[in-house]
């Protein structure tokens, strides 16, 4: 998983069944530069699932590839960006 | 395996359940001699690593499985803290 800054969401006109219920969030990847010392830098935008709640400017931990798939068990679910936590604090 | 730097911790309370009690670490992976390799990764944390210390990752989903359970989103988590070389 990485952190990544919640800078909007995708509403969705027709969705894959399985995805029915989850919100979509557009996420930039956070680097070191942007943690440690507050830089701008962003990674590459990612569209992310999310069933937590999180808003724009709060930061997520975002988890990708196979294990984004996950949370949805046995169900085949098209999700390879799942948001797994709301940040409340990281102590640098 | 890989190694890694612990830059801090991050605490959560709205997160998914397999993370529930679990200590997560911010770590800035390094690839050959030490140089920072990507963005900084969270990873779960059951041996007491602190911020500075150089820790052992692995990235083999299914150890995490089966420590925090087979839903979990997670990835990476600390094999070992290794002796400062």
């Amino acid at each position: 998983m990485r952190i990544a800054e919640v800078i909007g969401r995708v509403t969705m006109s027709k969705l894959h069944p399985a995805l029915r219920g989850g919100r979509f969030l557009i996420s930039l990847p956070m680097p070191a530069d942007a943690l440690l010392e507050g830089s701008s830098n962003r990674g590459e935008e990612v569209i992310v699932y999310d069933n937590l709640g999180a808003g724009p400017g709060s930061l997520i931990a975002l988890s990708e590839g196979r294990e984004a798939a996950n949370p949805f068990g046995k169900t085949k679910t098209p999700v390879d960006a799942y948001c797994a936590c709301l940040i409340d604090r990281l102590a640098l | 395996m890989q190694i890694g730097r612990v830059l801090g911790t991050m605490t959560s309370t709205v997160k998914h359940e397999s993370f529930q009690g679990e200590r997560i670490l911010v770590v800035q992976l390094e690839g050959v001699n030490g140089r920072p390799d990507g963005e900084p990764v969270l990873a779960i944390d059951r041996m007491g690593a602190g911020r500075g210390d150089r820790v052992l990752l692995t990235n083999d989903g299914q150890i995490l499985q089966e420590m925090i359970g087979r839903k979990t989103p997670g990835r990476w988590s600390v094999m070992a803290l290794p002796d400062e070389s």
